[in-house]
């Protein structure tokens, strides 16, 4: 597990892919242990990118990117699965597995990492009551809303207990109702000490959060105030 | 820990194949039609082995003496053909036992048996049959016998007239052969392309379920192991079907293939006794799979 004051340290990031793009340029940043940051900006401001560098889906061109002391900027492919489980992610598209229950796709989570069955039938169920899904716990993704699709998500990216939460535009799908619940529910989770990195384009969200705000913009930080508001 | 993975990764495997069983039954059967193919071409090339062998086992060599050629002679073209390395066997008949095999040959044509009585002498002489390790040594063996004081005493040899079968036998046993060798290099390759390509399917089918469990922190071993299992799950079924599917047409096929080759060749007990056999071809379709397995998921286990 990680416990450091510094929760993300990110120095010099840029990241160019081999056609030419480039993704971020000379990112330097810091987030602490507990906090709750919007990252926002335009499509294509490389928002996205950044989550992903997050979760070692792709490794940064230039720089370091340090989780809890832990440099990943060059991590060891057979380490990604122990990052990942330190780290809960949240998609847009939710990544559900249509075949299994609700139960079963967070139970999923914790399988995947060897969790013994009896462990598996006690946290399941706690993870259900926080995103307020205990009924809908043999349900199919398919008859759920889209907001309890990604409460459900949520739940799943909670199993392992993770010092940070990464939720790459959760509320895309959403309408404004569903938007709130998951929003509510991201506010709770960031109160019991998770450190929550929200990539979102959603200027209401933002605004009402009244937390801190990096505006990303062609790829390099243009603005980053401790309470901030939506602006590009 | 290991324990509860080890588990886990039998149930994928199992839900893999109850998920996509129509592509896991293609797979399988594609599988056994390979290895029935490829064991039909075995117990070919096993009878034809066995009959080129039979054909060589009955193809001998007479040398024919006069009549005038004495014991000591004869001994002695005897003890030459016995210096020859390729000389299997040698089997000397007497003037006695030649004129009793003509008679038993020719008991049912009168007119041979009174012109030999009419002579009133036994007008054969002694015959020794040689048999070489190879159709092809005889030419050697027998050119040895063509010097003008051995030409006195041998009237002649029958190997001459066998000459061109043996040519023959052993000019269609290495186009079989090397047709068969053709034959079976081919099915291999089209077996590996059509198990690569079933086997991606498969694997591409659940590219979404392979992203789901590397999002979630499961390692590459473990998304590769259930695929790795079904391979040897494919590989323990396929070899056990078509090993019945063998055993079963060659019980029923074992009884017209030895009147053809007369007792003493059994397709069943060559396969019983050679059971390594499939062992072999076992582990030949667990790599094919594996490596399909290998090189389908690669791009999806990439971070």
């Amino acid at each position: 597990m990680l416990y450091y004051s510094r929760m993300i340290t990110i120095k010099g990031v840029s990241k160019l892919y081999t056609d030419g793009t480039v993704g971020l340029k000379n990112i330097h940043l810091q987030i602490e242990a507990g906090e709750f940051a919007s990252i926002v900006g335009r499509s294509g401001s490389g928002k996205t990118t950044l989550a992903k560098l997050l979760i070692a889906e792709e490794s940064p061109t230039r720089g370091t990117i340090e989780i809890g002391g832990w440099n990943i900027s060059r991590i060891r492919q057979r380490d990604i699965p122990l990052l990942r489980r330190q780290i809960g992610v949240v998609f847009q598209d939710f990544k559900l597995l249509p075949s299994r229950t609700v139960f079963e796709n967070i139970a999923f989570a914790l399988q995947v990492a060897g969790a013994p069955p009896a462990h598996i039938r006690r946290v399941v169920p706690q993870l259900l009551e926080i995103v307020t899904l205990e009924d809908k716990a043999h349900k199919y993704p398919v008859q759920l809303s889209g907001g309890e699709q990604q409460r459900v998500v949520i739940a799943r990216a909670l199993v392992h207990r993770p010092k940070i939460i990464v939720a790459d535009e959760p509320t895309g799908n959403l309408d404004a109702i569903n938007t709130d619940e998951v929003i509510e529910i991201l506010k709770r989770i960031n109160r019991f000490g998770t450190t929550v990195l929200l990539v979102t384009h959603n200027r209401d969200i933002v605004n009402r959060l009244g937390k801190r705000v990096i505006v990303l913009e062609d790829g390099e930080v243009v603005s980053d105030v401790k309470h901030g508001k939506y602006r590009l | 820990m290991i324990i509860y993975s080890a588990i886990r990764v039998v149930k994928f495997a199992v839900q893999n194949i109850w998920r996509n069983l129509g592509l896991s039954f293609m797979t399988v059967t594609i599988l056994i039609v390979t290895l029935l193919s490829f064991n039909v071409f075995l117990a070919m090339s096993v009878m034809t082995r066995f009959a080129v062998a039979t054909v060589k086992e009955k193809i001998d060599a007479g040398i024919y003496f006069s009549p005038e050629a004495t014991d000591q002679q004869v001994q002695e073209v005897q003890e030459f053909l016995r210096t020859f390395p390729e000389v299997k066997s040698l089997t000397l008949k007497t003037r006695v036992e030649v004129l009793t095999a003509f008679r038993e040959k020719h008991k049912n044509n009168p007119d041979i048996l009174a012109s030999l009585d009419e002579l009133g002498e036994n007008p054969l002489g002694p015959t020794i049959v040689v048999s070489t390790f190879e159709p092809g040594q005889y030419t050697a063996v027998l050119g040895a016998l063509n010097t003008p004081e051995l030409q006195k005493i041998i009237e002649g040899k029958t190997f001459d007239n066998n000459q061109g079968f043996i040519e023959r036998l052993q000019l269609i046993t290495k186009r079989v052969e090397q047709f068969m060798l053709g034959v079976s290099a081919l099915f291999i390759v089209i077996a590996f392309l059509i198990i690569f390509n079933t086997i991606r399917v498969a694997i591409y089918t659940q590219r979404e379920e392979i992203s789901i469990k590397k999002l979630v922190g499961a390692s590459n071993g473990f998304i590769r192991a259930p695929f790795l299992l079904n391979g040897v799950m494919y590989t323990v079924v396929s070899i056990g079907v078509a090993a019945g599917i063998i055993f079963a047409s060659l019980g029923f096929l074992d009884g017209y293939i030895q009147t053809v080759f007369n007792a003493g060749f059994s397709l069943t007990e060559y396969f019983r006794s050679h059971w390594l056999v499939f062992l072999y071809q076992a582990l030949g379709v667990l790599l094919l799979t594996w490596l399909s397995s290998g090189l389908a998921m690669r791009k999806y286990l990439r971070a």
